[in-house]
């Protein structure tokens, strides 16, 4: 059970240094990459520390940035790993009811109607015909979930589990 | 080369059959299917066909954009599994 979602969302990290006047790949996690500073000031994970980021350029898997303070490349390979964070409620709002953001289904647990545990929602997939929800059993096994309101009638996050009725198969 | 227009689009028979019957039966269901070759036609809109990629059955919903596709294009036999995007969006259709 997740009791609440957290704070800060993880956008992105530094990957490694680039060229010798203080540049770094950024490897992104939102859906575009050159939206990782569209979301206000980049912080770490606790939200003390700030950091300023322009975007200059693209790299292969993210984007060219400059950090305010680093200047060479001693400071960029000194920053290779940090992580980067935005605040929770700083993502654009979602329609009520029927979006979500993936972020916040992983990791929920999943139950049936009538209580029984299924196990916890691993992924969200998307291959062109509606979301799917990959769902982890205790045993390892997967199931895979039309996400539609038919088959998961609720989604509660502030409970930290949603409601699935798993569709009855028809063999050909 | 294409098709010849004549014939039409190639689908399964039975995977018509199990169609009907399953919009006939008004029940929430996934129709098993190891017919990727099959084209999806009009009258599977809404409904839900698990496509078999080799692995497992992927749960397809039907829309009315996917027509004239084939199965097999939105059941994808290779993965890579990354990081999940922060601000990706999942929607929950009715």
């Amino acid at each position: 059970m997740r009791p609440t979602l957290p704070d800060r969302v993880l956008v992105g990290a530094v990957a490694g240094a680039h060229g010798v006047r203080g540049l770094v790949k950024l490897k992104c996690f939102t859906e575009k990459p050159a939206q990782i500073t569209a979301y206000g000031p980049l912080t770490d994970e606790t939200g003390e520390r700030r950091y300023e980021v322009a975007v200059v350029g693209t790299a292969k898997g993210g984007v060219l940035a400059r950090l305010e303070g680093v200047t060479d490349r001693n400071a960029a390979e000194a920053m290779k790993g940090t992580r980067l964070y935005v605040a929770r409620s700083a993502l654009p709002a979602l329609a009520p009811e029927n979006e979500f953001y993936h972020a916040d289904l992983v990791g929920l647990g999943v139950e049936t109607p009538d209580g029984r545990r299924l196990g916890k929602v691993r992924a969200v997939l998307n291959y062109g015909a509606g979301d799917v929800l990959e769902v982890t059993g205790e045993t390892g096994e997967s199931l895979l979930l039309p996400f539609t309101r038919s088959t998961v009638p609720l989604v509660d996050l502030d409970g930290g589990r949603l409601v699935a009725a798993p569709p009855a198969e028809v063999e050909p | 080369m294409a098709r010849s227009v004549w014939k039409g689009p190639f689908v399964d028979g039975y995977l018509l059959k199990k169609a009907e019957a399953s919009r006939a039966s008004g029940r929430n269901e996934v129709i098993k299917t190891w017919s990727r070759r099959s084209t999806i036609l009009p009258q599977f809109v809404g409904l839900t066909f698990g496509v078999y990629n080799g692995h497992k059955f992927l749960p397809v919903l039907v829309t009315e954009n996917m027509i004239g596709h084939k199965f097999g294009e939105f059941s994808p036999t290779r993965f890579f599994h990354g990081h999940t995007a922060a601000d990706k969006k999942a929607v929950r259709k009715d």
